[in-house]
């Protein structure tokens, strides 16, 4: 297969890039290597690796580990060792932000109607959270009390990994990986833009990405009315209610489901990220609305004295 | 982190652009129809045309509108006998217009789904038939996308709902007028 124009810009080799419909978003995948045959497969591996992980943590699938899991009450689950693993990482997540990423607010986006509801689901215990999730030798995992999980704050980002992964083992000199703005690149630097918070189709050039990942929550597409209120698919694990619309978050970080899971951190408290942030050796960028001057955007960076605002030269107000 | 990623936050910062239409082209329809059957000798092509009937059909089958009677369909052949179908559709949401194509094997079991190109504007264009008639027709390497240097956005997830309602419809489309 010939080129597609936008394949990795670095010159030299073969380049490709494709995508296709994955994790309830779109997922693209480019990548440089020696022969076009090598490019084309090396491609298809990193899809089959990214459909592994839809298959094994949807929500909306009765098969998935998740599914299995919200389904077994009490009793011990062998799982994949990927869902093992993700749940392992949300486990860090969720204890270096002292909770503020969770994955049992299932429950939360049901009510809202970000995820299906499942009949067939115990009713979760009011109190049960992240706590609760024992992760067992072996690839078991054992809620001790009933809950529902959701992975889809750290999922993508994790996929996003594996796809690397993927296209690094089959032998690639460049390779990115883009599933719905959780992003992750490898064999040469690229710049990353990010979308007003307020008018998805302004972007900002946010930095120039190199062999690392970047995620994004923001609620432009995603945010709904419920009751005449505006709720986002963001749910702030401190206090288990949506969080407000009209900020994005940017996250870098050099694995990308730390950076998707650390959207969700920051999103809720920025204050209150730096640690978590720096755990991991992240940095995240803000953009929140100008409350002094509509139709324009505050911006601020992490580091470590804090967070600083940055600014945004020229930048013009755009319609909201 | 053994190898800390070269962050440049601040220099890089600048003004926001408005790109009035990010679009991207990822394969043409013969290319996917080569993925999807490598092993095919022929992709004769059958378009559809839809009785009121078959529509009326694949309506309650899928249970989402039918927007147009005529479908572009390939019929995909190894050694004279039927590999499966290729079927090339196209979706809008509120802001981003996708065209796709879905592999049905001889039995009308989804194969894949690839997206052929995508492209995203303000919700108004979208919508307008002579904005989408401009990409109609457009050969693979064509520089479909405005500004070159905005290839990589990390933005929150634009759902792909709207593709699994396509998908769904072809699969009535199969069982009404391919079977």
């Amino acid at each position: 297969m010939s080129h597609a124009v936008c394949a990795p810009s670095t010159p030299g080799g073969h380049a490709g890039t494709r995508a296709r419909p994955l994790l309830g978003t779109l997922v693209e995948i480019g990548a440089r290597g020696a022969s076009a045959q090598a490019v084309d497969a090396a491609i298809e591996r990193a899809f089959a690796a990214v459909q592994t992980i839809h298959d094994l943590m949807s929500y909306h699938d009765p098969a998935s580990d998740v599914s299995r899991l919200n389904r077994a009450g009490a009793d011990c689950v062998a799982v994949h060792p990927h869902t093992w693993d993700v749940l392992a990482l949300a486990r860090d997540v969720a204890e270096a932000s002292g909770g503020r990423f969770d994955v049992s607010i299932a429950p939360e986006l049901v009510r809202h109607g970000y995820l299906p509801r499942h009949a067939d689901l115990a009713q979760p215990a009011p109190e049960a959270n992240w706590q609760h999730i024992e992760l067992l030798p072996g690839d078991r995992v054992r809620l001790a009390r009933p809950l529902h999980l959701d992975l889809g704050g750290i999922a993508k980002g994790y996929a996003v990994d594996c796809a690397i992964r993927a296209l690094r083992d089959a032998g690639m000199e460049a390779g990115r990986v883009n599933a719905g703005g959780d992003l992750r690149l490898f064999g040469g630097a690229e710049p990353i833009h990010v979308r007003h918070p307020h008018a998805a189709t302004h972007l900002l050039p946010l930095c120039q990405l190199e062999d690392g990942a970047v995620a994004t929550s923001a609620t432009y597409y995603s945010a709904r009315e419920v009751d005449g209120r505006e709720v986002s698919p963001l749910i702030d694990a401190a206090t288990r209610k949506p969080c407000a619309g009209g900020r994005s978050v940017s996250v870098l970080a050099e694995r990308c489901a730390h950076a998707d899971a650390l959207t969700k951190v920051v999103y809720a408290d920025p204050a209150a990220a730096l640690a978590a942030l720096q755990r991991f050796g992240a940095h995240a960028v803000v953009l929140d609305a100008d409350l002094d001057a509509p139709g324009h955007c505050r911006a601020r960076a992490s580091g470590p004295g804090g967070w600083r605002e940055l600014a945004l030269p020229g930048a013009e107000a755009v319609a909201g | 982190m053994q190898h800390p990623p070269v962050w440049l936050i601040a220099p890089a910062l600048a003004s926001f652009v408005a790109a009035p239409a990010f679009a991207v082209q990822y394969l043409d329809i013969e290319q996917v129809q080569k993925l999807f059957f490598p092993r095919a000798d022929s992709f004769t092509p059958t378009p559809l045309l839809l009785t009121g009937e078959q529509k009326a059909f694949v309506e309650k089958a899928a249970g989402v509108r039918m927007r147009y009677a005529r479908q572009p369909v390939w019929k995909a052949s190894e050694n004279g006998a039927l590999a499966g179908w290729v079927v090339q559709d196209e979706v809008y949401g509120k802001h981003e217009f996708i065209t796709y194509a879905v592999a049905l094997d001889a039995s009308g079991t989804v194969r894949g789904v690839e997206i052929l190109d995508y492209r995203e504007t303000h919700g108004r264009e979208v919508r307008n038939p002579n904005w989408r008639a401009q990409f109609n027709g457009k050969k693979h390497g064509a520089p479909l996308r405005l500004d070159e240097d905005i290839q990589n956005i990390s933005g929150a997830t634009l759902s792909c709902k709207h593709i699994s309602e396509g998908v769904r419809r072809i699969l009535a489309l199969h069982a009404a007028a391919l079977k």
